[in-house]
């Protein structure tokens, strides 16, 4: 399960707390992040909140890398876009064409790619520390049903088997004259012999799964044992409703006008 | 239905080795225990997707009508909230609703339509290709098991997505829903009988996905969900459309024809499936998805020999 997720495995305080608060946590940094119409909060979250919580669950050097790799590209694009083609500027920096390079353009840019940023390194942050099988268990634990627990497991199970199973059709597609080489057209026409068998094998063993299933009662009882039990302390709750509350407090604030 | 369970009597096997009254006893056994289970919630799960697409069409109608007053006053205003919140409120509400309405048969398909999803999303983009084709699995899935199976494999393609290669595709997850619940309507209103009507259908599909992926793209991305698609805005904002409007057209330009290909691909998986494969779907046979009365019966009595 770990070789196919971002999780990394670590020793620390924030992977041994309970994966509810994180997600609570994350979810309220972005309830905030998102309510706030200022650029310098985001990013502030992110220098003050964000990479110092990587740091700690020592995965600073991996979130650099996924930050180079998924982010910076996004950003850059933004900037080119809405710097370069905003609707509404008027304040003109720079003119060359049909481009303009507008203050209102680069301030709608950094305030999106702010948020952006913070929403994207918050949930990395999350993901990387944060084990998927324990996080099922602890969502279970806190009333999410099981069955999306098993979608999601089984998901994450399934895949180093499917590429398995794709590796070996190609091969024997290809000992039968099948190109994979040439054109992208060339190799998307190879799609559709490497598919039908893949997607064939996978339904019928669908059957054979869900045969299983059934014999061992699976989604007869409604609250079914956990293996793993995530301990859950009195403090992490509270914790968990007052991040809640407080991002909720914000959004309200912002709403009424107290924060403009 | 009844013309299915005369195909099942006629065969002397099931070509699984399963005499066909043993498949019958399992799927009424199914059927008892989750209505069964499923009775004292059935209200709640319904009130839940009531809820949730409730939610995504006053979502989408909000940011349609208020946004543009707000880009004028000069900001984002609440949209970018609005968008990020309202869709990923409804999404998870349909997605809770649906998945407890599901038989065992069809939780045990959706993990490899996730898979399937997410492999061929990446073999496309890898490849280089100007279309996404990340989502096969979920429209094989809504055409084999339905609209609820159909909205569970998106919203969940995109938890999964989230924690295997990065949590950008995140806030797509309505889109996913969307398409996810389309693609069982258009199996249902049979779509899938001619090769040739799917891709309409996947057509209309992208059409109803580009209009629900815009706010999506413009408020929370800036119009920059990629290289290629954010120079396209780029090109429609230097011509004079709004943001929402740009992103709109960038939809329009290429969800259309990527689900049409899905359709396509699909409709060809799906025909190139042995029709008994086909039929072991209570959906399929229901609905008579793929319009023969007795899709079994060709194919059958070869079964015993093999």
């Amino acid at each position: 399960m770990t070789t196919t997720t971002l999780y990394l495995e670590r020793t620390s305080a924030l992977h041994r707390l309970n994966p509810v608060t994180k997600l609570v946590a994350l979810l309220s940094i972005i309830l905030a992040v998102f309510a706030v119409p200022h650029w310098w909060i985001p990013l502030g979250i992110v220098a003050v909140v964000i990479v110092p919580a990587a740091v700690l669950g020592r995965v600073g050097g991996r979130l650099l890398r996924l930050f180079l790799i998924l982010l910076l590209p996004l950003l850059v694009v933004l900037f080119l876009i809405q710097g370069l083609f905003y609707p509404d500027g008027s304040t003109v920096l720079w003119e060359w064409g049909l481009a303009q390079l507008t203050t209102e353009g680069l301030l709608f840019a950094i305030t999106i790619g702010s948020r952006l940023t913070a929403l994207v390194l918050g949930s990395l942050v999350f993901v990387l520390t944060t084990d998927p099988a324990r996080l099922m268990s602890a969502l279970t634990q806190v009333g999410m049903s099981p069955k999306i627990a098993y979608v999601i497991s089984a998901s994450l199970q399934i895949i180093p088997a499917f590429q398995a199973r794709a590796q070996s059709i190609l091969l024997a597609q290809q000992a039968r004259g099948l190109a994979i080489v040439g054109s992208p057209l060339k190799r998307a026409r190879a799609l559709l012999p490497l598919l039908g068998p893949l997607i064939l094998g996978m339904i019928t063993d669908v059957d054979e799964r869900s045969t299983a299933m059934e014999a061992r009662a699976f989604g007869a009882t409604p609250k079914p044992t956990s293996l793993i039990i995530v301990p859950d302390p009195v403090g992490e709750r509270v914790a968990r409703w007052l991040m809640f509350l407080s991002a909720i407090a914000v959004v309200v604030l912002v709403v009424v006008g107290v924060i403009a | 239905m009844s013309g299915s369970r005369e195909a099942h009597a006629r065969h002397p096997f099931h070509p699984r080795g399963m005499a066909p009254h043993v498949i019958e006893c399992k799927e009424a056994f199914m059927s008892s225990t989750t209505s069964a289970a499923v009775d004292p919630n059935r209200t709640r799960n319904r009130i839940f997707v009531g809820l949730g697409a409730a939610v995504i069409v006053a979502t989408y109608l909000y940011l349609i009508l208020a946004q543009p007053t707000e880009l004028a006053e000069g900001g984002l205003g609440t949209s970018a909230l609005i968008a990020l919140a309202g869709y990923l409120i409804g999404a998870a509400l349909i997605a809770v609703g649906a998945i407890h309405r599901l038989p065992t048969a069809t939780l045990s398909l959706i993990p490899i339509a996730i898979v399937i999803n997410i492999a061929v999303g990446q073999l496309a983009a890898t490849l280089g290709l100007p279309v996404y084709l990340d989502s096969i699995g979920t429209v094989l899935v809504g055409v084999l098991a339905g609209p609820a199976a159909g909205a569970v494999t998106g919203a969940l393609t995109n938890v999964i997505w989230g924690l295997t290669i990065g949590p950008i595709a995140l806030p797509f997850a309505v889109t996913a829903v969307v398409i996810g619940v389309l693609a069982g309507y258009a199996a249902r209103l049979g779509m899938f009988r001619r090769f040739y009507l799917a891709p309409v259908a996947g057509f209309v599909t992208g059409i109803v996905a580009a209009l629900v992926s815009a706010p999506i793209a413009a408020f929370i991305f800036g119009g920059a969900t990629s290289g290629g698609t954010g120079a396209l805005v780029a090109a429609f904002q230097a011509f004079g459309n709004s943001l929402l409007a740009s992103t709109t057209l960038q939809g329009l330009l290429s969800d259309p024809l990527d689900k049409t290909i899905t359709f396509t691909v699909v409709v060809l998986i799906l025909f190139a499936l042995p029709g008994r494969l086909r039929s072991r779907f209570p959906f399929v046979r229901q609905y008579n998805v793929f319009g023969k009365v007795t899709p079994v019966a060709p194919a059958e009595p070869a079964a015993p020999k093999a």
